[in-house]
């Protein structure tokens, strides 16, 4: 039984190197890669595509400058109003040539075609300027088409790096009070939905609305009467039933969506947790459960078909009552003499071209305000400024020997409940520290201190000497090491996971960094070495593995200041084994800041920092503290009683 | 196929509004199944499911075709009315323009049915189509998720199915649409014979350009979509690790990195811009060629006298008409050519049968005294994997606790996965009060044995119906009770909405210790004879450690236990300990007695103390 499909990795799209796989974004639907259909397409597609230049965006911790915070539609275009200039020309061309052809024919059957005018030279003219007409159209629209995809591609682009640079320089606060789905939005739709505004939107408003104007104008300079009948039909009732279909679509697709993601989001879960499922019988159960969220799906899905069902054939009705509308009230004026035949068929010919302007226009204007607030909300982004700027006049740090001292330091992510308070704390120089307490004593936040994720509200943090806020934010990074509680992996190589912090360095040195945490074992395993990609949410590597890998990247930065939050999640005995000695490597000549959530880490330490409540508590060896009584000693008698099973001989107690 | 619909025991109402999610629908099971012969096209494997609905299918398609019908008379008699009323005043004017009114009136609200009626059509056979795969997924065996991505199974779901689902039922509408082209040659026909071809001479081309547009612009749209998720995937990994990146001062490179993507998507989108700047106006003007062609070809029939005026509008008309359902034929082609790779998609999900099934005649296991026997048993995860077990031999008497202890890949997950029949044995045989578990019917077998997993998963519901799990008709007293034996109602009172609270990945996130108890209350509530556990207690604070064992001890009073221990503390929890090595039992007896006779014991555990040091 072959599963051809199943199980093949996703494809890179990358044309340079150094890129990273696509996997499924954060937000949205799932995309699981190229359908193997058009795969041949796509790489024929690659082949043409040229080197692109090194990328050379500067990144500064600086605030947004002042055009980022005046952000609006106007100035993405006006950087480059040249091709803006161009494609509204462009338009305005194809709105006049495209126009051409129903006055045309009529002016042919006028005067070549009906009884005393017959004269083919006359229709072979009129036709031969039709052709023309429909050669300058087509040549427009292809040229218009091509600018505004370049100007969309230019400001799109242009906006994307920006819009992450900023993203960059704000600070952890930003990022744990908003959603990561909402800042995941600023950096996707919103910036997509100007794409069709610019690539298209802009260019149709101007055109289609031009095309109302030139209609109208042959249409009067033919029957002044008819045209303003004919307007007067058809346009108040198509403008009110497209607002109404725009807006009603518009609710029916969020229906939809919603509908789609609780599908999937029911299919996920059902997946995720199959053994769950099975191990409490709930088979039965769910698929009658998925039945009325696939059923609230269709429900949706119908609830569009009625919009569409009612707004096509309608317009379509519309045009053909107005059809007959023409006949009738034309017709009489042609018996009449009021109207030449000709003018006739070109007011009929005429009548559906009011249609899709009409109908673009109010489309184009929904997508006008989407785009507008997408706007607006990049700019509130912009305004937001990184909560631990940099000082123009920063220093560099130099090299440092490893002190840190907190000095009456408080804190609070939110200014009525502080978190730390007044602790003072002198860490010497190749010292580890042990910060041991509670969940929520502020043990974690400290060491946030240390890295200047946060700013002290009152009080300094000092490395060397140096207020940290004085020193410039890279300098003071790249002689820290942080290895996270979560050990996060970049999809990529393990390559460029473990060097992380200097990339292009020999693989010997990567090696030398695998070697120190044990990991070389692991990597060789490993179907491409050094090269085997990882992904985040891939399965491929334990838990265990994944904090190795995390340890021998710090290893690799060679920090001179070590800060590492340690994990809580499972780990099995021999990952757990090797965890330690990696630490030990680790620790090895450096000042290092250990958050412990276990006593047996603690006691690695040099000194252990008992933290209650945001103060420092206790302070001392491991020895001393537990001669001197108190919350340590407290603790780890608890620790000793708990984890010693009952029939623990004598000799296997390791404390 | 059939499936249970309603299944509603006695539900609590509460007045909190936790109470599980009802389970009855209104809508119904899906009523066919895909052709099982894999020899047949997959259109021919299709047909059963569009055959279901085949009432309002070919309702829809012949009310479509009655309009069009309709519709392709309208140029015909504005022809007649401009030749004859007009141009030659003979016959009334009014008369037809009252025969225009009713056909524009009946065109639309026949038209309207029908696209009723198509859409309808067509949501609910992908309604079928997504319940089907749901409920053949929800047959298959551990063996099949164990080989497949649960990732590529929902990308299957999501778009595999909407692009078969819009081939089945729009590709009958393209074609009703077409086949009023002929309707519309006659007319022009009988209007005249040269000037009908020279009106039909551009839409071929129509056709056959929009085949070639949407062939090389498919490709460029979904390089900008795999560019898209790439230019998302660096701004998640940047959100999601942005502790990492800002500690190692890494903004410089990252933003090199999103640049170089969006690059790469700059490109992609100037590429697409330049095919439909290549394509789109041609497709486009075309017809208007047409129209050039019948005005000259027509004026010169015309000035001959062999053609009325009205002629040049009826034949414009047609061409205007005609041009759309050519254009959309091109999109037939394409979509017929991604459905097919689709359908062969779904179809590989739905040809594959599920490995442990009811044997004919199983009968159902009830009040179970918890007599489990592992007799002989051998096994292996695919048919020519490395054997995990081996000729195993273990016997737990009603009531005991045994704890399976051993080095990685010694095989003691396998035993647990064996006992609720995930897996079935290669050979020899898992007893339960003395019957094969092939004898037995899933649902009683699994029904009898609670499982405690290593990392439980909880679903995105409230806490209540997550512990109602195994028995959603469970009243809120009874899941209080549960979790207050679990040690756990304390913290769920403490959470936003107390057993109101969403959890699981699309909701409030819950610390390990707290979902270990939370599943531990979802057994609890089962009370089953037998029990399950794939320790998980490791590496949390030795306090929350303390309460889950606690709340274990109270799980485990009165029910056979089966415990895979990694670590020295569970172990205590059991009456008895046996030794796994190289898919055997090695050793058995209490804790004392390995220790003493059994050097691989000592060895397993001096290995927990060394990590614990």
């Amino acid at each position: 039984m072959s599963f051809g499909g199943f199980g093949q990795g996703a494809p890179m799209f990358g044309g340079g190197g150094g890129s990273r796989a696509a996997a499924a974004p954060g937000g949205g639907l799932p995309f699981a890669g190229i359908p193997s259909e058009l795969q041949e397409g796509v790489d024929a597609l690659l082949l043409s595509e040229p080197e692109h230049p090194e990328p050379s965006a500067r990144f500064s911790h600086l605030p947004a400058d002042a055009q980022s915070k005046q952000l609006n539609l106007r100035q993405l275009i006006f950087r480059h109003w040249r091709l803006g200039a161009l494609a509204v020309a462009l338009v305005c061309v194809v709105s006049v040539t495209n126009q051409l052809g129903p006055a045309l024919i009529a002016l042919g059957i006028n005067h070549g075609m009906v009884p005393g005018h017959r004269d083919f030279g006359v229709v072979l003219l009129c036709g031969a300027l039709f052709l023309l007409a429909v050669a300058a159209t087509a040549g427009a629209q292809s040229a218009q088409a091509m600018v505004s995809g370049r100007l969309a591609a230019r400001v799109m682009n242009d906006l994307r790096v920006r819009v992450f640079a900023h993203l960059q320089r704000l600070g952890l606060d930003y990022y744990t009070e908003e959603k990561a789905g909402v800042i995941m939005t600023r950096m996707t739709s919103d910036i997509e939905n100007l794409q069709q505004l610019l690539q298209d939107g802009l260019a149709q408003l101007v055109g289609q609305a031009l095309t109302m104007v030139v209609i109208t104008a042959i249409l009067f300079t033919m029957s002044v009467e008819l045209t303003l009948i004919t307007i007067a039909l058809v346009v108040p009732i198509l403008t009110l039933a497209t607002v109404w279909f725009t807006r009603a679509s518009q609710e029916g697709y969020e229906r939809v969506r919603d509908g789609i993601a609780g599908v999937l989001g029911d299919l996920s879960e059902s997946l995720h947790g199959v053994r769950t499922v099975a191990a409490h019988n709930r088979q039965r159960w769910n698929v009658v459960e998925h039945r009325n969220v696939v059923g609230a799906y269709r429900d949706a899905n119908n609830y569009t078909a009625q919009i569409n069902a009612l707004y096509g054939p309608g317009t379509q009705m519309l045009g053909y009552l107005g059809q007959a509308a023409l006949l009738g009230i034309g017709g009489e004026m042609v018996l009449h003499h009021h109207l030449s035949i000709g003018a006739l068929v070109a007011f009929f010919l005429y009548l559906n071209r009011f249609f899709a302007p009409i109908q673009l226009l109010v489309q184009q204007y929904n997508t006008f305000q989407q785009g507008q607030s997408s706007v607006r909300k990049l700019r509130t982004l912009f305004r937001t400024d990184p909560s631990t700027p940099q000082r123009p006049d920063a220093a560099e740090l130099p090299p440092v020997r490893g002190e840190i001292v907190f000095d009456q330091v408080s804190f609070g992510y939110l200014p009525q409940t502080p978190v730390l308070r007044e602790v003072s704390l002198s860490i010497a120089p190749g010292e580890t520290v042990a910060f041991v307490g509670q969940t929520g004593a502020g043990k974690s936040t400290a060491a946030k201190l240390i890295t200047r994720f946060y700013d002290p509200t009152e009080g300094r943090v000092l490395i060397d000497g140096h207020d940290l806020r004085e020193v410039t934010l890279d300098s003071l990074r790249r002689q820290l090491g942080v290895v996270p509680q979560e050990p996060f992996l970049f999809a990529g190589s393990l390559r460029e996971n473990i060097a992380f912090a200097r990339p292009r360095v020999a693989d010997e040195e990567v090696w030398r960094a695998v070697d120190a945490v044990g990991l070389r074992e692991v990597v060789e395993r490993m179907p491409d070495g050094l090269d085997t990609v990882v992904h985040e949410r891939g399965q491929s590597l334990s838990s265990g593995e994944r904090q190795l890998i995390a340890l021998a990247r710090a290893f690799h930065a060679q920090p001179r200041v070590l800060v590492l939050d340690e994990a809580t999640s499972n780990l099995d005995l021999l990952s757990e084994t090797k965890v330690e000695a990696a630490l030990d490597a680790l620790l090895e000549q450096r000042t290092a800041v250990l958050i412990a959530h276990r006593l047996t880490t603690a006691m690695k330490a040099d000194r252990i920092v008992v933290v209650d409540d945001g103060r420092v508590v206790q302070s001392g060896s491991h020895d001393e503290l537990l001669e001197q009584g108190g919350p340590y000693a407290q603790m780890y008698e608890t620790w000793v009683s708990g984890s010693e099973p009952d029939a623990e001989p004598g000799s296997g107690s390791d404390v | 196929m059939s499936v249970a619909t309603d299944e509603t025991g006695g539900r609590a109402a509460s007045a909190d509004g936790f109470v599980p999610s009802g389970n009855s629908s209104r809508h119904q099971a899906p009523r066919a199944w895909i052709d099982p012969d894999r020899s047949r096209s997959w259109l021919a494997r299709a047909l059963p499911i569009v055959l279901a609905r085949k009432l309002t299918l070919f309702s829809a398609l012949g009310l479509s075709f009655v309009s069009l019908l309709a519709q392709v008379q309208i140029p015909s008699l504005l022809n007649s009315a401009v030749t004859d009323a007009l141009e030659h005043h003979n016959g009334s004017l009014g008369h037809y323009v009252r025969i225009v009114l009713a056909l524009a009136v009946a065109a639309g609200v026949i038209s309207y049915a029908a696209r009723l009626l198509l859409m309808r059509t067509a949501y609910a056979i992908e309604f079928d189509l997504r319940n089907m795969i749901y409920e053949h997924l929800t047959r298959m065996s551990f063996s099949f998720y164990d080989r497949v991505q649960s990732g590529q199974l929902i990308s299957r779901a999501n778009s595999d199915i909407r692009s078969v689902q819009m081939y089945l039922t729009f590709g009958p509408n393209i074609l009703v649409q077409c086949s009023i082209a002929v309707v519309a040659f006659i007319y022009m026909l009988t209007i005249d014979v040269p000037l009908a071809f020279v009106a039909m001479l551009t839409l071929p081309l129509v056709f056959l350009m929009g085949v070639r547009m949407r062939r090389s612009l498919f490709p460029v749209s979904w390089l900008i979509q795999a560019r898209l998720a790439e230019v998302a995937t660096i701004v998640d990994e940047n959100i999601n690790g942005v502790r990492v990146v800002k500690s190692f001062a890494a903004e410089q490179r990252e933003l090199h990195q999103l640049q170089g993507a969006a690059d790469r998507l700059r490109w992609a989108y100037i590429r697409d811009a330049d095919l439909r700047a290549r394509f789109t106006p041609l497709v486009q003007n075309l017809p208007q060629v047409g129209l050039a062609l019948i005005l000259l070809a027509g004026g010169y029939l015309v000035i001959h006298g062999h053609l009325g005026v009205g002629a040049i509008l009826a034949f414009s008309a047609y061409v205007v008409m005609l041009q759309a359902p050519f254009q959309m034929l091109g999109m037939l082609v394409m979509l017929g050519q991604r459905a097919a790779a689709s359908a062969a998609r779904i179809y590989e999900v739905l040809d594959e049968q599920p490995a442990v099934v009811d044997a004919p005649g199983a009968r159902a296991l009830d009040r179970c005294r918890g007599d489990v026997r592992f007799d002989g048993v051998s096994f292996a995860y695919s048919a020519d994997g490395p054997p995990v077990l081996a000729d195993l031999h273990l016997h737990l008497h009603p009531g005991q606790t045994v704890a399976m202890v051993g080095r990685t890949g010694s095989g003691k997950t396998t035993v647990a996965r064996l006992l609720p029949r995930f897996y079935d044995v290669s050979a020899g045989g898992v007893l339960v009060d003395g019957t094969d578990v092939r004898e037995l019917t899933l649902e009683s077998l699994r029904g009898q044995i609670g499982l405690v997993l290593d990392e439980p998963f909880l679903f995105s519901v409230s806490v209540h119906d997550n512990i109602a799990y195994g028995r959603p008709g469970a009243t809120r007293e009874q899941v209080r009770r549960a979790a207050r034996a679990a040690g756990a109602d304390e913290f769920i009172s403490r959470l936003p909405d107390g057993y109101g609270t969403v959890v699981g990945e699309r909701g409030y996130t819950l610390s390990g210790g707290q979902r270990q108890r939370i599943a531990i209350a979802r057994t609890l509530l089962l009370n089953p004879p037998i029990l399950v556990l794939d320790d998980a207690t490791s590496a949390i604070d030795v306090q929350v450690e303390q309460e889950i064992h606690e709340a274990l001890r109270t799980l485990m009073q009165g029910r056979t236990t089966l415990i895979v221990a990694h670590r020295l503390s569970t172990i205590a929890l059991a009456d008895r300990v046996v030794l796994l090595d190289g898919g055997r039992i090695v050793a058995d007896g209490t804790h004392a007695q390995l220790l003493e006779t059994s050097p691989l014991y000592v060895e397993v555990l001096a290995r927990a103390q060394e990590a614990k040091r």
